[in-house]
């Protein structure tokens, strides 16, 4: 089977090794198979000397929680991410991957009403104990309400997105009070910008994403406002519209999109001057979402616009390694996505840390459905805007 | 309990998910294996053994350029006692056994020849004991070496061996290949710092080797252990000695516009009596290679770059930089610099051993030997080299230990270019043989493997080959330990049929 993999991109990996600490699948089960280096010589193995596609090679692939820390530790910046991403579509195509059940779920992400509809029946369901949620690692409580969406001016997108927004549009809300705080208007995105297709092309949906990276760029354009992004996943796949699209066009929207603590740290003398801030008393461990750390690579930013609202902040030392979620991972992967987790819970004990500051939906669900207590940094950031207020 | 074990052996086989064809289990591994693997899944349970192609391909290479290795079914033992269950299941349906670390070689150490049970060490990766009475840590073999020196941190000691690929490959590895790196010009390579082994020999039995506490009576078995590529038997448990980490360090880093410049101040160093923690040097392609992903502030105009370390009391450490900063001046060094902080420290250092993974950022193979040569002569060397690879239209990325003379030109290429891997083995030759007519030797850390056994004939006589191969003997008289590697063909094992004939076809066949 013809991958469809750029050959120089494919040939790229001099099989070093060094990746293999930074992947948390290698970490677990100390396996080739579940290590970049061992992926990357399978899709070779499969693309250029024309290895069947046996099932085991297609866990291989599937196993990957596709966090690309393998990338931020190569000397040779191979791009482990397209290469998988690659490989997913080809396999997605063939029908040996993304089970016809997870296309339809992943499907309805693009259709907003029914998704809001539908997350509230979930909430419903969840409260009358109908739904199995630890099985499931679905979050524990779901609000049955949501709180409008409001307009405060134009100055900048909040792009809201689609699971975000029906399950914790309250991180949307405090996110939207910390901007405007530091004076900027703010509009959310809502049904403008659907979806923004991450967790499809991870599940190697390429065509379903382009057409999903078209909508969402359709509309958002007319203007050359700023786009920020609260959810590292998403963030990290609509700055990748312009590889995944290829044209001018989305190059530049992706130009346009920015981590919303990146721009922040920016702006942080605007958030600050305002108003004399007491710091919360807590001491906060900041989780790098890998799709901030490891893609956007903007990690930094979430400590330095973090640091003066709270007592303390402190970074983990596990080197940055995934927590195991992974957008559907978690699901998909339950084992192995839990096995994964383990390493992050016990990182986040040895800190001391009695709350963990985490800017990504999918890892907070998984690091709250084990126990941990989660707030999106900026939620942490608005508590502290709003104790001083008072 | 059989319905049980075929069951599982099935799993093992084929997929644990989706049903698979008759077709695809029987390519997926010998007909003959099935009774070897239901011995295996016996003896160590389903989850540690794998014997379809994805894992057996994977467990063939290492990260060398040798692709002729060929895997049987992949064992990952968790104990001792499995390592153990695997050899014997091994023998009794006679087959070796090949164990691997990280699989980070560079001479196709780890690379199983004839299809051997391979015996994946990565699980066993536990620090056993810290015992700072007597300076010792046991440890299992697949612990990562800066793993170890990581969890021993807050003892104030470190494990001194730190090979480049440090953060990545095993300590059974290291022991496997007696393993240098940049600090071992001070601290001495692997050997110095095994004091004792337990091994698993070739009959499964289990045998300490070495003493914690004092050197055993009789022969230095662990010495002749060490280095001994997984020839003797296989390494379950490492106590290696314990280092006080220096109370002061200074890394400088000095340029030169003449590589000549930059090898004359590293025996100008040594001449002068200062005996730096290490001395590496870096070449101009090689420099390039690496600081778009280390970002440490390497030069990129200068022709060499040496990287070099003093460490010890803080007096001492004052003494022997300005010492060294006068030596390179006097050598026209264009800039010195000194790490200010740890931080730029560790920048520095990331360079240097990120240099071999940085290849591809110029070509997608490479190549490299590890020669060493009298240091006295590393300027001759280089230009002997860069000559060498001039004329075969190759390119040469030199980064090396400067301090002992131990070489790494890396020759970058195409593999994808016809005729371009006979060029790259042919220069590869030229350079061995120059470095050994120079009094070098074969080399200097990263084994023999597969890739240099046939140099062996240049470096030794049939006598001293004969005397090597009856002292591997000794611990395996029947050759069923990693197989085919180090001593040339006519002392291998090869010859008395512990190689099964390899699947010309490999593990897709």
């Amino acid at each position: 089977m013809h991958l469809g993999l750029d050959d120089d991109e494919l040939v790229a990996c001099v099989a070093c090794g060094l990746c293999l600490p930074h992947c948390p699948t290698f970490v677990i089960t100390g396996r080739d198979t579940e290590s970049p280096r061992g992926r990357i010589a399978l899709m070779r193995a499969v693309q250029n000397e024309g290895a069947p596609v046996t099932d085991d090679l297609v866990r291989s692939m599937e196993t990957c929680v596709q966090c690309r820390g393998c990338e931020t530790a190569c000397p040779s910046a191979v791009p482990f991410g397209h290469l998988m991403e690659g490989t997913r579509a080809a396999l997605a195509g063939a029908g040996r991957i993304t089970p016809r059940w997870q296309r339809l779920a992943l499907g309805m992400l693009r259709h907003r009403r029914l998704l809001l509809a539908g997350s509230t029946l979930l909430a419903l369901a969840i409260r009358l104990r109908l739904v199995p949620t630890r099985r499931l690692g679905l979050p524990a409580r779901m609000p049955l309400r949501r709180p409008p969406l409001r307009t405060s001016g134009d100055d900048v997108w909040l792009f809201t997105g689609c699971v975000m927004d029906a399950w914790q549009r309250d991180v949307h809300l405090a996110v939207q009070r910390v901007l405007e705080a530091a004076g900027v208007g703010v509009e959310p995105t809502g049904g403008a910008a659907p979806c923004c297709g991450a967790l499809h092309i991870h599940a190697g949906l390429e065509s379903e994403t382009k057409a999903m990276a078209r909508r969402v760029m359709a509309g958002l354009s007319g203007d050359d406002r700023p786009i920020l992004v609260d959810a590292a996943g998403c963030g990290a796949a609509l700055k990748d519209y312009g590889h995944l699209l290829g044209t001018d066009e989305a190059r530049a929207f992706s130009a346009r999109v920015y981590d919303v603590h990146e721009w922040l740290a920016e702006h942080l003398e605007e958030l600050r001057s305002r108003r004399p801030v007491d710091p919360l008393d807590v001491t906060v461990a900041v989780q790098d979402p890998c799709h901030l750390r490891h893609v956007q690579r903007a990690h930094q930013a979430v400590p330095a616009v973090l640091a003066p609202f709270v007592a303390d902040v402190v970074a983990l030392d596990d080197d940055g390694l995934c927590c195991g979620a992974g957008g559907a991972y978690s699901v998909m992967e339950a084992e192995l996505s839990r096995a994964i987790r383990e390493r992050k819970t016990a990182a986040v004990a040895r800190s001391g840390a009695t709350v963990v500051a985490s800017a990504n939906p999918g890892c907070s669900l998984h690091l709250a459905a084990a126990g941990l207590d989660v707030r999106h940094p900026l939620e942490l950031v608005d508590q502290a805007l709003a104790a001083s207020r008072s | 309990m059989a319905n049980t074990l075929a069951a599982a052996t099935r799993r093992v086989l084929g997929s644990r998910r989706r049903g698979r064809g008759a077709a695809e289990v029987a390519g997926a591994v010998d007909a003959g294996d099935a009774a070897l693997v239901a011995d295996l899944v016996e003896a160590i349970g389903d989850d540690r053994v794998r014997a379809d192609t994805a894992a057996r391909y994977l467990a063939s290479r290492d990260a060398s350029i040798y692709r002729e290795g060929n895997a049987g079914p992949v064992c990952y033992p968790g104990s001792t006692s499995d390592v153990a269950a695997c050899v014997k299941v091994a023998i009794r349906h006679g087959r070796a056994v090949s164990p691997r670390g990280a699989g980070t070689g560079l001479a196709g150490g780890a690379a199983p020849l004839g299809q051997p049970v391979v015996l994946s060490m990565t699980r066993m990766d536990k620090l056993l004991e810290v015992d700072l009475d007597n300076g010792v840590a046991w440890v299992q073999p697949g612990m990562v070496n800066l793993d170890l020196s990581r969890a021993l941190a807050p003892h104030g000691v470190h494990y001194a061996p730190d090979p480049s690929s440090q953060a990545v490959c095993t300590i059974g590895g290291n022991l496997a290949n007696n393993s240098g790196g940049p600090h071992c010009l001070a601290y001495g390579v692997t050997s110095a710092h095994v004091v004792a082994v337990e091994v698993v020999l070739s009959d499964g039995s289990v045998v300490t080797l070495g003493d914690v506490t004092a050197e055993p009576a009789g022969y230095d078995l662990r010495g002749a252990f060490v280095g001994s590529e997984g020839m003797c038997g296989i390494a379950t448990a490492v106590a290696v000695r314990l280092t006080r980490n220096p109370p002061a360090v200074c890394t400088m880093l000095l340029c030169f516009e003449d590589v000549s410049d930059a090898a004359a101040t590293v025996s100008a160093i040594i001449a002068a009596g200062i005996v730096p923690a290490a001395i590496e040097m870096m070449d101009q392609r090689c420099v390039r290679a690496i600081e778009d992903f280390a970002q440490a502030g390497y030069p990129e105009d200068a022709a060499a770059v040496l990287l070099v370390e003093v460490d010890g009391p803080s007096g001492g450490v004052a003494i022997a930089s300005e010492r060294v900063d006068g030596i390179a001046r006097r050598n026209q060094a264009i800039s010195v610099r000194i790490a200010a902080d740890e931080d730029e420290r560790a920048r520095l250092w990331k360079g240097r051993k990120s240099a071999f993974g940085a290849v591809a950022n110029v070509m997608p193979d490479y190549y490299l030997h590890d020669t060493v040569v009298p240091r006295t002569r590393l300027v001759e060397v280089l230009e002997r080299i860069y000559e060498i690879v001039d004329r075969h239209d190759l390119l040469v990325l030199n980064v090396f230990h400067a301090g002992d003379g131990n070489l790494h030109p890396i020759l970058a290429y195409d593999s994808r270019v016809p005729g371009t891997d006979e060029r790259v083995q042919a220069a590869g030759r030229e350079i061995i043989e120059m470095s050994l007519d120079m009094g070098g030797a074969l080399t200097g850390e990263h084994g023999i493997g597969v890739e240099k056994r046939e140099y062996m004939n240049r470096m030794f006589t049939e006598v001293d080959l004969d005397q090597q191969s009856r002292l591997r003997a000794s611990f395996d008289p029947y050759c069923r330990m990693n197989p085919g590697k180090v001593l040339p063909s006519a002392h291998s094992c090869s010859d008395i049929g512990a190689l099964r004939a390899a699947d010309a076809a490999g593990v897709w066949g």
